[in-house]
C-alpha cells in the first residue's frame, strides 16, 4: 500500500495496514536551530529532509498565493494593503495572476514521482475566506471590516473564489493531490473569533461555491484553524468540508466529542505539543488518550501544530517511535467508519 | 432629552457616530458628564464585556463597541476634567518581548478603558525594563503582560523579578494572560493575577486599583 493509498483509504473509513504517520506542518525554526546544536546534521535543513531523518511518512505541501510582483507590500507586521474601496480598486489589478503562471509543472512532476515512489502524501494549500481578507485588510482592520466594509469584503472574496476555481481546475486536472487545506486560523483559546452569523454571511457562501469543485476531483478539503474549534467544526461541516486540523489540545479541544457529533469528518493533529518537553512517559500517556479516537474515527494523530523549541531532539525521536507504535494499532479493522463527504457514494 | 440607555444600546451595536452625537447632545442639555460616562458609555461596555465572556458576542463586535465608546469618551474628556472627575486607576499593558500577538492584548486594553481605567499601551515586543520603567514614571498601579507563545512567557517572570529589584512590588500589581498562561504559572512566577478573558481582567484591575488607592 503506498502512502497516498493508505491516506485516502483511511479517510474513506476503509481498513488499512496502519494510520498514516505524518507531520503536516513545517518545523518551527527555533526548534530546528536547537536540534542542530543537539546533533541534527547541518544539511538536514528543510521539511522533507527532516521528515526523512526522523523516519516519518513524507508529506509534501504546495502552497499557492494570489499576489504578483506588482502587489504592494504591507508597511509592517500585521498591517494590510487595503483600507477602503479606492485602495481595493488599485490593488485588485495586481492580484490573481494567470493560473498557469503560478503552478510550476516541474514541481507537479516532482510530486508525481514522489507519489509513485510510494512514500509520500501530498497536499495543496490556499488561504481561506477568513485568512485571505485578513492579509489584505491587516489583522485589526479585518476584524472591523465585517461592520465597516461588508460589501467590499464580499467582493474581495467573490473575485478570489472565481480565481480559485480556475486554479483548482487547472492544477487538479494535472495532479490529484491527496488532500487540500484552507489556511484559516479563525479561532483562539475561547472559540471562534467571529460569530456564526458573520461566518454564514461572509465565509460560507464562498466555501459552498468552491468545495464542490474540489470534490469533483475526489480531493478531501481540510480546514486549518488553530484554537478551540468546537463550535466552528459544525460550521465547516455545514459548508461541505471533510475535516479539520490541528485540534489544539491546549485550547481545550477534545476530538472524541467531535467524532460523536461529526462522524463523517476527518481530524489531523491533536497531539498536545505542550507535553513533549516532559519526555517519553508523558508522550505515551498522550497517545493513550487519543488512541480510542484513532480506533473509531478518521483521526490522524500528529503534533497539534509545531513542536515547540523546549523539546530536545532525543524526545522527538522518542515521539516518532511512539507515533509508529500507535499508528500501527489504528487499522480500522472491524470498525464501521463513515467515509469523508468527498468519498461518499453518490 | 437624551436617554442614557440609548447611548448604552447604540454603543453595544457599535454605532460610533450615533454614540458621539448622543453624548454631545446630552452635554448640551446640561447632563452630568460623570453620569453620562457611567450610565451611558461604561454601562454599555459592561454589557458587551459580559456577553463576550459568555461567547454571546465575538471579537469584531467588541472592537466596534469599544470604538464607539472611545468616540463618546473623546467628547466627554474635557468636560470630565473640568468637573474634576478622575480615572479609576492607571494601568500599563503590552505584549512581552519577542511576541507580536496583540489581538488579545488590545481587547484587554479596551475592556479596561470600558471600566473607566486609564491605560498606557506599550504595544508588542515590550521589554521587562519598559514595563517597569513605565509603571514607575507614569505611576501605574497595575502592569499587564500578555504572551501567546511558550517561548516568550518567561519574560513575564523577568517583569516580576525586575519590579522586585526596583522595590516597587508593594505599589504595583502584576497581571498576566494569553493562551499558554495559566493560574499555575501565575503562582509559580509570583505574579498577582491571571484571568482567562478580557472582561475578567478588567474587573480584576479595577479591584486592584481600588485597593491600592
Ligand atoms: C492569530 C495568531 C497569530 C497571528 C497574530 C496576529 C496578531 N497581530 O496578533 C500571526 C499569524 C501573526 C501569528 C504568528 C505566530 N504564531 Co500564532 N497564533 C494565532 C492564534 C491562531 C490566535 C491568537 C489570537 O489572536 N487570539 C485572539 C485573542 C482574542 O485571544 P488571546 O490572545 O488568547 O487573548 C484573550 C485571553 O488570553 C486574555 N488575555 C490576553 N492577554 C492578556 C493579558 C492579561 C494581563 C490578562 C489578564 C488576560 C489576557 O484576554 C483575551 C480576550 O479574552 C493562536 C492560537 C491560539 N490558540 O490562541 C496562535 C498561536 C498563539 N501561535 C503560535 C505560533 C507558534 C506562532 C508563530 C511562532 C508561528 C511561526 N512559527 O512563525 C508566530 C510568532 C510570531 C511572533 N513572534 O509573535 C502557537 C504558539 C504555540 C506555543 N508553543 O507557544 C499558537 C498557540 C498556535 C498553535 N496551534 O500552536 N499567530
Amino acid at each position: 500500500m503506498t502512502a497516498s493509498e493508505r491516506f485516502r483509504k483511511y479517510l474513506s473509513g476503509e481498513e488499512v495496514d496502519r494510520c498514516p504517520a505524518i507531520e503536516w506542518a513545517t518545523w518551527w525554526n527555533l526548534t530546528v536551530d536547537r536540534w542542530h546544536k543537539e546533533g541534527l546534521p547541518a544539511d538536514v535543513d528543510n521539511n522533507e529532509k527532516i521528515q526523512d531523518y526522523f523516519g516519518l511518512d513524507k508529506c509534501l505541501q504546495m502552497w499557492i498565493g494570489y499576489r504578483t510582483k506588482d502587489t504592494p507590500r504591507s508597511a509592517g507586521n500585521g498591517l494590510g494593503i487595503v483600507n477602503d474601496e479606492d485602495d481595493w480598486e488599485r490593488v485588485k489589478k495586481t492580484l490573481f495572476p494567470p493560473v498557469e503562471t503560478v503552478i510550476n509543472t516541474k514541481t507537479l512532476d516532482y510530486f508525481e514521482r514522489a507519489r509513485q515512489r510510494g512514500d509520500t502524501i501530498s497536499f495543496f494549500t490556499v488561504e481561506g475566506f477568513f485568512w485571505y481578507p485578513r492579509t489584505i485588510f491587516g489583522i485589526e482592520n479585518h476584524l472591523y471590516s465585517f461592520y465597516d466594509y461588508p460589501e467590499l469584503y464580499k467582493e474581495m472574496c467573490e473575485l478570489y473564489s472565481d480565481w480559485l476555481i480556475e486554479l483548482f481546475r487547472y492544477t487538479f486536472e494535472k495532479f490529484r493531490f491527496d488532500f487540500m487545506t484552507f489556511a484559516e486560523d479563525m479561532s483562539y483559546n475561547r472559540g471562534p473569533m467571529l460569530s456564526k452569523a458573520c461566518f454564514d454571511e461572509f465565509l460560507a457562501p464562498f466555501y459552498k461555491k468552491v468545495i464542490p469543485v474540489i470534490h469533483e476531483y475526489g480531493i478531501p478539503v481540510i480546514i486549518d484553524s488553530d484554537g478551540d474549534i468546537t463550535e466552528a467544526v459544525d460550521w465547516y461541516a455545514e459548508v461541505g468540508a471533510d475535516g479539520m486540523l490541528p485540534l489544539e489540545r491546549k485550547a481545550g479541544v477534545d476530538v472524541s466529542t467531535y467524532l460523536d457529533k461529526q462522524p463523517k469528518l476527518a481530524f489531523i493533529g491533536h497531539f498536545d505539543k505542550m507535553c513533549m518537553k516532559d519526555g517519553k512517559d508523558a508522550m505515551r500517556a498522550e497517545f493513550e488518550r487519543i488512541l480510542p479516537s484513532m480506533m473509531r474515527g478518521k483521526v490522524i494523530v500528529s503534533v497539534d501544530h509545531q513542536t515547540p523549541p523546549d523539546v530536545p531532539m532525543e524526545y522527538y525521536k522518542e515521539y516518532a517511535k511512539l507515533l509508529y507504535e500507535y499508528c500501527e494499532k489504528a487499522t480500522h479493522k472491524g470498525e464501521n467508519i463513515a467515509p469523508c463527504p468527498v468519498f461518499e457514494k453518490k | 432629552m437624551v436617554v442614557l440607555s440609548e447611548i448604552s444600546e447604540n454603543l453595544q451595536k457599535g454605532k460610533a457616530k450615533i454614540v458621539k452625537e448622543l453624548v454631545t447632545q446630552a452635554i448640551a442639555e446640561g447632563m452630568d458628564p460623570e453620569q453620562i460616562l457611567n450610565e451611558g458609555l461604561l454601562a454599555g461596555m459592561n454589557v458587551v464585556g459580559e456577553k463576550f465572556k459568555n461567547n454571546e458576542v465575538y471579537v469584531p463586535e467588541v472592537l466596534v463597541a469599544a470604538r464607539a465608546m472611545n468616540m463618546g469618551a473623546e467628547v466627554l474628556k474635557p468636560h470630565l476634567a473640568a468637573s474634576g472627575v478622575v480615572a479609576r486607576g492607571k494601568v500599563c499593558i503590552g505584549t512581552v518581548a519577542g511576541d507580536l500577538h496583540d489581538i488579545g492584548k488590545n481587547l484587554v486594553k479596551m475592556m479596561m478603558e470600558g471600566k473607566g481605567l486609564e491605560v498606557v499601551d506599550l504595544g508588542t515586543d515590550v521589554s521587562p525594563e519598559t514595563f517597569v520603567n513605565t509603571a514607575e514614571s507614569e505611576g501605574c498601579q497595575v502592569i499587564c503582560c500578555s504572551a501567546l507563545l511558550t517561548t516568550t512567557m518567561g519574560a513575564m517572570e523577568e517583569v516580576v523579578k525586575l519590579a522586585k529589584e526596583r522595590g516597587i512590588r508593594d505599589k504595583v500589581k502584576i497581571m498576566i494572560g494569553g493562551a499558554p498562561v495559566s493560574q499555575e504559572y501565575c503562582d509559580k512566577i509570583g505574579a498577582d493575577c491571571y484571568t482567562v478573558d478580557a472582561a475578567s481582567a478588567a474587573d480584576a484591575a479595577v479591584k486592584f486599583c481600588a485597593e491600592l488607592g
